[in-house]
């Protein structure tokens, strides 16, 4: 039989617990200090604006046409070109100098004639559609969590449940962190990715916690580190193979998918990362802080 | 059970392998043959094949550009059906006879627009005001009560009377006679001022009723577009979306569906002396009327009073004048509108009537001619170009907004752009699938395999559930199809670690088999619950994309959950039922 790690094995995890501490807590204020200083880098879905990609019939030369679009009193634009030479993205913030329908008339009517292309992608996102978009994104996480924290009381004891959310506390700080640091744009998308990292991380919780359940029933004599420890190393091959398979999918999502599940693909490798780590470490080392303070396990 | 289950979900899944064409489906009638149609197509687009079916003319395009192209200019052509833009899929019979179609793909695959339109709320607010200022001066005169000013602002009616009027009285009055306002009530000194505005009740009932009837509207707006499966829906108070799948031309669908445009009909007031010696000194130099612009940016002036206007427009058509061959729209009146004109062109043979366009606060005169005779009901106009025509017929013919709608949120995704993103979606998918195939092959062997039957089975099944449903098919519930695979296999790795547990405990592996699934399912129905309350939260509150990816994510985690613990535990039972086994393939 195959094996990626020996059944043997019994490795100390909660041995480690302060430099996991340690660990996460550099993570977590990196990240807490980027949402302070850099914030997020919120796409169009949030922040409103007006985004086009075109593809021109030919080769264009980027200035060229930024010359075109300050002519027609277009200034303050963002142009990249996308992919090859003849593929550009545009990008104009809602509270920039430009009329919607201006420029719509000016790519259509003027910039056509002397440069043919093809919209590829048009979105134009009005102000008040993001804040809602960004009210209503925060409304999801925090319904998805209690929704979470209470079935998991419901089903162990609230203590576990007050656990699994510190781990994903934990796993999606980090997560929005890294956006953060590396300002890479934060879109709809990536909030799937964070919503579905959520989930996941859950499972992973899930599993090692319901083998704890399951040991406290066995091996009642044994010390609640024990116990823990055990549970993680029982379920260590099922948590990194789950991972991998997971990580396999993502991978070719984020090389095969194309631009649009790019960022979506990034969010939840990095979730993924961060919730493998989480559910091997953090979640016991919470649990056993939490469960330290109470007297009696034998309710279980 | 499981064996239904698959061949019920392999056949609905079936449509979605048949390819689909670019196409346009024009309705036959005895006006038109099929090479008139092909004709006005123009033979440099090349036509894949014409079909024809029950009443229709099916034309194939190889691609997307051809299918617009030959859209465009039969939009443009004048012809007398409907036609519309679709996807042509030779599904067999005995599929559509059991409503077995393929997913509906979002337009983020298909390409098309989407528009997000909002009723303009101030608009509201002004018209409201306007009545309350009528009704209230009205009541007032009526019952004699005299104030000292009465004006409007942009916000609120303001009344004053003096200090020694029945103020309690007054607000009775107004308030019985005209209902769901608020008054109210600035005492001064000298004077008491009334400040009267509309109830926010009045306003979100007047908001719901005019996105009710601007639905309707919008709705045989978009009819006329002729685009297939065109989405409309209304959203929260006082929204509308609006998504055409194919369409490219964001700029004519916007134009046609945000716009306010209608005609009024005024008689000409003086001569063009007149009309040029107004423009230099800036005002009308003839008593009640208006200097007007004309399209060549010549002023002219026109009587105040407006014969027709656009309520009373109740048809139009577009076409050509018969005898100029300029295109032209066909009106035609209300009774109302048809005995107005009538009484007017009837007395001023000779004098000139001027066509007005009104679009939002521009008035534009679009045509100028002199009453030869006097008409009534149906007249033609002309002065328009071809698009103009075909648009403005579109919206007489619609009638006109009930409030206007501002556009708040637009995307386009080019067909190009669509069709590259399912082939990358799809082949994300082929290559996800293949590298977890092959590893859970080499990890656990055969039942690695029987996990993998497990996994395509999924895919088909979830295939099925959203082609039975109809469901859009976006690209994030394309991610969220990948994500299912990675996962799905996951309450395969539970069971299949279990099992190695208990051989390596020295049971039997029958024994092992059974503890193994026993012992996992508690554990793969929790994880597998805190997702799905996950996924439903987005579910019910994401919009957008969000919901996309949350739709497939739910269906995928009940598929899995249904194919790793009853069909994989089916499979291996077949396989190791009744036979002394001395090892598993695990």
């Amino acid at each position: 039989m195959f094996k990626l790690i020996s059944s043997s094995l019994n490795y100390n995890f909660l041995g480690q617990k302060k430099i996991a501490i340690v660990i996460s807590a550099f993570l977590i204020i990196v990240s807490l200090t980027s949402f302070m200083t850099k914030g997020l880098n919120w796409g169009i879905d949030f922040s409103s604006g007006y985004i086009v990609q075109l593809k021109f019939e030919k080769e264009v030369n980027i200035s060229e046409i930024r010359s075109a679009f300050e002519e027609n009193g277009v200034t303050d634009s963002v142009m990249q070109s996308f992919g090859s030479n003849n593929e550009i993205i545009i990008k104009l913030k809602e509270e920039s100098n430009f009329n919607k329908e201006s420029v719509n008339v000016f790519l259509v009517d003027t910039l056509s004639e002397t440069h043919p292309f093809e919209i590829l992608k048009l979105e134009f996102v009005g102000a008040q559609i993001g804040d809602e978009l960004r009210e209503k994104g925060e409304w999801a996480m925090l319904v998805a969590l209690l929704s979470i924290l209470v079935y998991i009381g419901f089903r162990f004891e609230l203590l576990f449940g007050v656990g699994a959310i510190i781990a994903l506390i934990h796993d999606v700080i980090i997560t929005l962190g890294f956006f953060s640091l590396f300002q890479i744009e934060f879109d709809l998308s990536v909030l799937s990715a964070i919503l579905a990292v959520i989930g996941y991380s859950l499972n992973d919780t899930i599993v090692v916690y319901d083998r704890i359940r399951e040991n406290i029933n066995i091996v009642k004599t044994d010390s609640y580190e024990y116990i823990l420890n055990i549970s993680i190393n029982q379920t260590l091959t099922r948590t990194l193979i789950t991972s991998l398979t997971t990580m396999f999918v993502l991978i070719s999502l984020y090389t095969l998918g194309g631009s649009a599940v790019e960022y979506f693909a990034l969010a939840m490798m990095i979730g993924i990362l961060v919730g493998t780590y989480s559910s091997i470490f953090v979640a016991s080392t919470s649990l056993y802080f939490l469960g330290a303070n109470a007297e009696h396990r034998k309710d279980l | 059970m499981v064996v239904l289950v698959l061949v019920i979900s392999i056949i609905y899944s079936l449509p979605n392998l048949y390819s689909s064409y670019p196409a346009l489906e024009i309705n036959k009638n005895d006006k038109i043959d099929i090479y008139q149609i092909i004709d006005i197509i123009d033979p440099n687009i090349k036509v894949e094949n014409v079909i024809q079916e029950n009443n229709k003319f099916i034309f194939k395009f190889d691609s997307s550009k051809k299918q617009l192209d030959a859209y465009n200019k039969v939009s443009f052509s004048n012809i007398k059906t409907n036609y519309t833009l679709t996807n042509y899929i030779n599904l067999p019979d005995w599929l559509k006879s059991i409503n077995a179609y393929p997913m509906f793909l979002g337009l983020d695959l298909k390409g098309g627009v989407h528009f997000l339109l909002q009723v303009d709320k101030d608009n509201i607010k002004t018209n409201l005001l306007r009545e309350i200022e009528d009704d209230v001066k009205d009541i007032l005169i009526e019952k004699k009560l005299r104030y000292n000013s009465f004006y409007k602002t942009e916000e609120k009616v303001i009344v004053n009377f003096d200090i020694d009027k029945p103020s309690d009285e007054i607000i009775k009055t107004i308030n019985d006679a005209v209902p769901d306002i608020v008054i109210s009530r600035i005492i001064s000194d000298k004077d008491i001022s009334f400040e009267i505005i509309p109830s926010e009740d009045l306003i979100s009932r007047d908001i719901a009723s005019s996105l009710a009837k601007n639905l309707t509207i919008l709705r045989s707006r978009v009819d006329e577009l002729g685009v297939a499966q065109p989405i409309l829906q209304k959203q929260g108070k006082d929204r509308i979306i609006v998504q055409l799948p194919g369409l490219q031309d964001s700029t004519r669908a916007k134009g046609i569906l945000g716009s306010t445009a209608t005609l009024e009909f005024r008689l000409t007031k003086g001569t063009p002396e007149d009309w040029y010696a107004s423009k230099i000194s800036g005002t009308p130099v003839i008593n009640s009327s208006i200097l007007y612009k004309q399209r060549d940016e010549s002023p002219i002036l026109l009587s105040r009073k407006v014969i027709v206007g656009g309520a009373d427009i109740k048809g139009a058509n577009s076409g050509f004048d018969s005898s100029t061959n300029t295109p032209a729209v066909f009106v035609n009146l209300s009774d109302y509108g048809a005995s107005r004109m009538l009484d007017t062109t009837s007395k001023n043979i000779g004098s000139r009537m001027a066509v007005i366009f009104v679009e939002k606060n521009k008035k534009e005169v679009i045509n100028v001619a002199v009453i030869r005779e006097a008409f009534s009901k149906s007249f033609q106009i002309t002065g328009l170009d071809i698009n103009e025509a075909t648009d403005l017929a579109i919206l007489l013919r619609s009638g006109a907004l009930s409030a206007p709608m501002e556009i708040i949120e637009e995307r386009t995704v080019g067909p190009s752009l669509g069709e590259a993103n399912i082939l990358a979606g799809k082949n994300s998918i082929y290559f996800g699938l293949f590298l977890v195939g092959l590893f859970m092959l080499i990890y656990y062997r055969l039942f690695g395999f029987i996990a993998n039957i497990a996994l395509i089975a999924n895919i088909v099944i979830i295939t099925a559930v959203l082609s039975i449903f109809q469901a859009t098919l976006t690209l994030s519930g394309i991610a969220g199809i990948v994500l299912t695979v990675g996962m799905a296999v996951d309450a395969n790795v539970l069971i299949f670690e279990r099992i190695r547990e208990e051989i390596m405990n020295g049971n039997s592996p029958n024994a092992s088999i059974y503890a193994g699934y026993q012992k996992a399912f508690s554990t793969i129905s929790d994880a597998n619950i805190t997702t799905l309350i996950a996924a439903i939260a987005l579910l019910t509150i994401g919009t957008g994309a969000v919901k996309g990816f949350a739709i497939t994510l739910v269906v995928g985690i009940l598929s899995s959950m249904f194919t790793s613990i009853v069909g994989t535990r089916a499979l291996v039972s077949v396989i190791y039922e009744r036979k002394n086994n001395k090892g598993l393939s695990i």
